[in-house]
């Protein structure tokens, strides 16, 4: 094992044992310009919560002529605990989800994946820090997210697909504090899902120089028993020259959504 | 405010609009700077790593039009006077909440007041036109290969859509009116958020909200076999101006009827505390049959930017393909 590689290993260890002010306290971040930690670059989450925030085997997938491509690899899961505590009835609704992934999950439709949702997807995102915003840039369906460091009382006029997000420093991890969503995002392929009464609370330290430690606690006391956390690695992109590129994949549901409305159709 | 437009087909799927941007709520306009060339700026506020600041969010809302109208042929500037009248009469023009049309001009308007957010004024300078080269204002001529994908093009808008890909790309929630590159105001959404740090800026526009990343490390260009819808864009200093050059494009971007070998350089310069002034040359021979250039000042404001979710709410292309089939059935 590296050097970096240990150390890595001991931030993990510290952030699973402490509470989570004192996360990363073993690394210390570069520094912007304006002295906070340094967490710009393009990032992305590696691993399966993508599919299934809980662990999971193995399983097949839902398209037969996709085969082993197209088939669910396994997962130790990313919720502490184990489980996502729903309420009855929204457990109920999770298992039809499920049942209904092809045609109810709103990434086969290239719909804004939400937050936190978006961390996860198997596509990089881009941090990018100035004093007053935060740009977080995905390469899903081009989605963004401003996060305003300077208007703790600055409340959503709208609701939103990606949250409304304010955020502030704690030593070195940003917080980011996100509401004002719609319903209509779920949090992975699984059928996990919430209401517009979803609050989540995103924490990122860097744990290395090339990683990061994302935290996120959902709160949504109409879909769940109690607030509930997720926590996972961010590992930063080395391929040189890295950029995102272009997954503008509305072009590619146009078929999927509209292709009954052609004048032939199923050509 | 989701699932409030009205359901019908529009000429231009505009009813895809779920959070719009109105003038920015409880916010009187700043007073709009003197644009001033870049041979006579003043000090500029810089980085903290030495380069001009161009952070922020600015508004490029304008009436003046791209290309000079015929009726001011030869007339490059507006007096104050003049000013005010172009104002007034497009704004007149434009007016959706008219009742004056009868039956069938009711309905076109029946996207009103509301969703239209052009801008109230001319450009600071009062040119008659964005485009400043060719001096007459107008875009050169199209080459006779540019003439024939423009004719093609309008022939395709003129009937009933076969699928979404007839339709054009704000319509399908692909690329928006006026994010580019290049930037071009439009009918809404004309707020662009810059970031920046010392290796990069990101252009944010608000339409379709569409992050554009610029890195100012001099990399090269993506190869020639990777092509974007909003092309790839590679930075640098040239004092105090920020030269923004892109490329790799896809046919289907079609800027004002542009091939992929579209280049834009776009230039951004501040010009005093409110205002950074835009430029942008088009470079195309496939298209034009010189290059052109066009130059509109930004105005700083508060904000915010607004999600614009285009796609999730775009009932308008379900609407617009429905009317076609609706059209195929009776022959039309």
């Amino acid at each position: 094992m590296s050097t970096l590689g240990r150390l890595a290993g001991i931030a993990l260890f510290c952030l699973t044992a402490s509470p989570p002010a004192s996360s990363g306290a073993s690394f210390r971040a570069p520094r912007t310009a304006d002295g906070r930690p340094d967490l710009t670059g393009i990032w992305q989450a590696l691993g399966t919560a993508y599919w299934d925030l809980e662990g999971h085997a193995a399983q097949a997938g839902a398209v037969v002529a996709l085969g082993a491509a197209g088939a669910v690899p396994g997962g130790l899961g990313v919720v502490q605990g184990g489980e996502i505590p729903y309420q009855p009835w929204a457990a109920a609704k999770k298992k039809e989800n499920a049942k209904n992934w092809l045609t109810a999950d709103p990434e086969i439709k290239c719909f804004l994946p939400g937050v936190p949702r978006a961390t996860y997807m198997p596509f990089p995102f881009q941090i990018v820090q100035n004093p007053k915003h935060i740009l977080l840039s995905y390469e899903f369906a081009s989605a963004t997210r401003i996060v305003y460091m300077d208007k703790p009382d600055f409340e959503s006029p709208v609701d939103t697909w990606m949250g409304h997000s304010r955020g502030h420093w704690e030593g070195e991890t940003l917080v980011i504090d996100v509401n004002s969503f719609n319903d209509q995002t779920w949090f992975d392929r699984a059928g996990n899902f919430h209401s517009d009464a979803l609050h989540v609370v995103e924490r990122y330290t860097a744990i290395s120089p090339d990683a990061l430690r994302y935290e996120a606690t959902v709160e949504d006391a109409k879909v769940f028993t109690r607030p509930w956390k997720i926590s996972l690695p961010l590992y930063r992109r080395l391929d040189e020259h890295m950029q995102l590129l272009e997954f503008k994949c509305l072009e590619f549901v146009e078929e999927l959504m509209y292709g009954h409305l052609r004048r032939n159709p199923n050509k | 405010m989701s699932y409030r437009f009205p359901t019908f087909a529009m000429g231009w799927a505009l009813a895809a609009v779920m959070t719009l941007t109105g003038p920015v709520y409880g916010q009187t306009p700043k007073p709009v700077a003197k644009t001033k060339g870049a041979g006579q700026q003043q000090a500029v506020a810089l980085t903290p790593w030495g380069k001009p600041d161009l952070r922020g969010i600015w508004d490029f809302a304008t009436i003046t039009p791209m290309e000079r109208p015929s009726e001011l042929a030869g007339k490059e500037v507006l007096s104050e006077q003049e000013a005010t009248e172009f104002e007034r009469q497009t704004l007149e023009r434009r007016n959706p909440d008219r009742r004056d049309g009868g039956a069938e001009a009711d309905v076109g308007r029946a996207y009103n007041q509301f969703w239209w957010d052009y801008g109230t004024k001319v450009i600071a300078s009062k040119r008659t036109s964005l485009v400043i080269d060719p001096p007459n204002g107008k875009a050169p001529p199209l080459t006779p290969n540019g003439k024939k994908r423009a004719e093609a093009r309008a022939e395709i808008m003129r009937r009933p859509a076969a699928g979404p890909e007839d339709r054009n790309l704000a319509e399908r929630c692909i690329l928006g009116f006026n994010a580019g590159p290049p930037m071009a105001p439009g009918a809404y959404n004309n707020n662009v958020q810059l970031f920046q740090t010392p290796d990069s800026v990101i252009i944010l526009n608000e339409m379709v909200n569409d992050a554009r990343f610029v890195p100012l490390d001099g990399r090269p260009h993506l190869p020639p076999n990777i092509r974007q819808w909003r092309g790839d864009s590679r930075g640098h200093w040239e004092g105090n101006t920020l030269v923004v050059d892109t490329t790799n494009f896809r046919d289907e971007t079609n800027f004002r009827g542009a091939s992929r070998n579209l280049h834009v350089i776009e230039r951004f310069t501040r010009a005093d505390s409110e205002t950074l002034l835009y430029e942008f040359t088009i470079d195309d021979p496939a298209t034009w049959t010189a290059p052109w250039k066009a130059a509109f000042p930004m105005r700083r404001t508060a904000g915010p930017i607004y999600e614009y979710a285009c796609h999730e709410g775009n009932y308008g292309m379900f609407n617009i393909l429905a009317g076609a089939r609706a059209q195929d059935k009776e022959g039309r």
